[in-house]
């Protein structure tokens, strides 16, 4: 730290330093004017507000990495962090808030040690995505197979779909084996934020945020503290105090398009009429590369080279997606394990708050319809009545899924979508779709990360995935910068963290919101539509087409 | 800079660890080894006050000449002996001289003056400038341009002061030579003759400005521009 005795003379002062000392200056108190003077016990040097996963996980990257595990942290929750810690459902049931973790973050949390503490009977790797379009004829298939059968290899994760409870358990567990507990602090609220005061007998905390917090139940004055800070992050969501303290606005809009996610049961992939069958199993690759790699001659009755060519690698799990822009954006079923899946269709407020007044089983043929049919029958649907039934006690909706699935034609992707078979209980719910960029993720001892940063279309599936992906940046900054003798909350240091992660944030929710804005043009009916709609299907038909674009779209989200 | 200077020193302390596996400091590694640094011509305090926040350091004691610089510590090398107390000589384990000895009239006293305070097995770490046409035009001619592409004031750096990285290896062998050929001299001194070189390989390291970039290291351009060198008194 500078001697707070330097010479007061005319001493030139930096630019990047006349703009931190002007933006604590700037910056507003929280609710109330709070007189801040925590005692020593209570200043720390990371305080995380917001205990997601990804504020989890920043907590146990620094206290897994050696060389940060010594700082003193603090993880601020509003929720009980004791209730995330013993969720648990039974195998046959699983939650509707789900998301598809990449390789990438999956490496990250294994080396967080964190994985292995998820539940992975409950997790889904899936090695394929079928996306197609119900405005034209064109689908696209995204795997890795051509890797696969180049190297001989198994198919590489696509994704894996994880519950986000599961993933927040995992996290917990990992934070008490670092033994690291005492850094959670949940079910307090973040009363106001401001700024420490310079003491003349001890610390000159100006610059440094000081949080008071309350904790949640207590009425008045009891059970409040105040905290200091050298570091402060925001992991607080979407619309986060902490970037609300430090100036920083966002951009963005609301897409006017909410997302139904669900928890669907399918039909079994045991079952004849499975989509899954068409695919060889792992054990019969297997025998197969054992038979080429021995000299035995008896293998292989026909030829002494056996055909790869004609073994795809077995395929775990398929993940599809239709778009449907008559109707306000995709319908996606991504896979769970024991033959269930998670729902997330973006589209119209009006249809959403009709589907979530449908009955169970009214509400599983319109999914089925939204798979197969074409859009103009799928809108039929839509006006059918929600509350009548027919004689034995079926839907209007599935009887009308049923005569228009032998009478009409659609075009599917290459591998069918599973059939949904039932609704699994109080799952149905919906969340607004929004795009928001901060115009910084970093101020003075400030840093942003997850939904407080950036919060983007659900479409590609990458929200929490650019989240994760902060927690890993933002843990390495914070580790270079101890390790180089830095003040951690020194905007010098944060830049690289900022650097790196705006721009990946800006990639992904910039190609994602153009893929959504390209999938609602030719929402109409009319030749213009239907131009458009056929432009886009020769677009998706030449990504297939082309080599090595389909690949470099992957490795993009991988 | 700041961060290469730390770089450097973590290079400099894994070359000495894996040069000698079997000594003393397997019994203490690294990781829990605890450091006093010096910090000569520390200026402004940006490396001493980097050095004093990491975990494995004890102290730090940064000295410089210039009074409006700091205020608590206003001292030369050579009266440095006068301010600090019941610390004797040889008690520190890093002497660094981080953009020093290109503005030393005479270096190798000033050098001589460091290494006294230096722990046996500690380390000489310093960075400075080579004598070249190319540091003359981007040290002298760019840096010193006027605003915008200028970046110190003019008259900062004297480039006849410059040190070549040869020459810091050639005094340092020199000196070496020269304490030997003392020790058998005075082989009075009970029989205790230190064999081997009193310091060791010269470790240099070069590094360029890029402009949006920063520091970044350079090997190989020690003799044209910025370079680090450190070297370790072995007893």
């Amino acid at each position: 730290m500078l001697s707070r005795s330097a010479s007061k003379s005319s001493r030139y002062i930096c630019k990047a330093c006349r703009s931190t000392i002007n933006a604590s200056r700037k910056r507003k108190f929280g609710t109330n004017s709070i007189t801040l003077n925590p005692t020593s016990d209570d200043i720390y040097d990371v305080v995380t507000v917001g205990g997601g996963p990804v504020g989890l996980a920043l907590l146990a990257a620094l206290k897994t990495s050696p060389s940060t595990s010594h700082l003193k942290c603090l993880l601020v929750e509003s929720q009980s962090l004791a209730k995330q810690k013993s969720w648990s459902l039974p195998p046959d049931a699983y939650s509707n808030r789900a998301s598809s973790i990449t390789p990438t973050n999956q490496s990250f949390l294994e080396a967080i040690e964190a994985w292995r503490h998820l539940d992975l009977t409950r997790v889904q790797p899936y090695d394929e995505m079928q996306v197609w379009d119900a405005g034209n004829a064109a689908s696209i298939q995204f795997d890795w197979s051509a890797e696969a059968i180049k190297y001989n290899a198994p198919l590489r994760t696509v994704a894996t779909m994880v519950e986000n409870s599961n993933l927040s358990r995992g996290l917990l567990r990992r934070i008490e084996d670092v033994g690291a507990e005492e850094s959670l602090m949940s079910g307090w609220n973040v009363k106001g934020i401001g700024n420490g005061i310079d003491d003349p007998e001890g610390c000159n905390l100006s610059t440094w945020p000081v949080l008071e917090l309350q904790q949640i139940g207590s009425e008045g004055s009891q059970n409040t503290k105040q905290i200091a800070t050298r570091l402060l992050i925001g992991a607080d969501g979407i619309n986060s105090p902490v970037r609300t303290f430090a100036g920083i606005n966002t951009n963005g809009w609301d897409y006017g398009r909410h997302g139904v996610v669900a928890t669907l049961q399918v039909e079994s992939s045991s079952d004849p009429a499975s989509p899954f069958q068409n695919s060889v199993s792992n054990d019969d690759f297997d025998s197969a590369l054992e038979d080429f790699l021995s000299d035995d001659p008896k293998s292989s009755s026909s030829s002494s080279q056996p055909n790869f060519e004609n073994i795809t690698p077995s395929n775990r799990a398929t993940a599809f997606q239709r778009f449907l822009p008559a109707l306000g954006g995709p319908i996606a079923i991504l896979p769970l394990p024991n033959n269930h899946a998670s729902l997330v269709w973006s589209t119209t407020p009006q249809i959403a708050s009709y589907l979530k007044s449908l009955s169970p089983s009214a509400f599983t043929a319109t999914v089925n319809a939204a798979l197969r049919l074409e859009q103009v029958d799928i809108q039929y649907l839509f006006s059918l009545p929600t509350t009548i039934s027919e004689p034995n006690n079926t839907t209007p909706h599935e009887s009308e899924l049923t005569w228009r699935l032998q009478h009409t034609k659609s075009t599917l992707p290459s591998r069918s979508p599973p059939w949904i078979t039932a609704l699994q209980p109080n799952t149905i719910a919906s969340f607004p779709l929004r795009l928001r960029n901060a115009t910084s993720y970093i101020a003075p001892r400030i840093a942003l990360a997850g939904d407080a940063a950036h919060t983007i279309h659900p479409l590609a599936g990458q929200g929490l995935n650019l989240g994760l992906g902060d927690a890993e940046c933002l843990s390495r900054t914070i580790r270079y910068a101890v390790e180089h003798g830095m003040d951690i909350g020194d905007l010098m240091a944060l830049q690289g963290y900022s650097g790196e992660r705006y721009a990946a944030a800006v990639r992904v929710s910039t190609g994602v919101d153009l893929l959504n804005k390209v999938y609602q043009i030719s929402s109409g009916d009319g030749l213009v539509g239907s131009l458009l709609g056929a432009a886009r299907g020769l677009g998706m038909r030449a990504v297939g087409m082309v080599p090595g674009v389909r690949e470099a779209i992957m490795r993009t989200v991988d | 800079m700041n961060p290469l200077r730390h770089d450097f020193i973590q290079s400099c302390l894994r070359s000495a660890s894996s040069a000698s596996p079997n000594s003393n400091d397997a019994q203490n590694p690294e990781a829990t080894r605890k450091y006093k640094y010096l910090d000569v011509g520390c200026g402004g305090g940006i490396f001493a006050s980097s050095a004093a926040r990491l975990p494995n350091t004890v102290s730090v004691t940064a000295i410089d000449p210039t009074s409006e610089v700091i205020k608590y510590l206003n001292c030369a090398i050579e009266e440095l002996d006068s301010h600090i107390e019941g610390q004797g000589k040889e008690s520190f384990d890093f002497v660094t001289v981080f953009e020093v000895v290109e503005h030393i009239d005479k270096p190798a006293a000033f050098l001589r003056q460091a290494l006294a305070h230096l722990k046996p097995g500690g380390w000489l770490i310093g960075s400075t400038i080579a004598r070249h046409p190319m540091s003359y035009l981007t040290t002298k001619i760019v840096a010193e341009a006027p605003w915008p592409i200028g970046v110190v004031p003019p008259g900062t750096h004297d480039w006849n002061k410059y040190v070549n990285p040869s020459e810091v290896r050639e005094w340092f062998a020199h000196e070496n030579h020269e304490l030997h050929t003392r020790n058998v001299e005075t082989s009075d001194n009970e029989g205790r003759i230190e064999a081997g070189d009193k310091y060791g390989v010269v470790r240099v390291e070069g590094c360029i400005y890029l402009p949006l970039l920063g520091w970044k290291w350079a090997g190989g351009t020690a003799e044209y521009g910025n370079f680090f060198f450190g070297v370790q008194k072995l007893h």
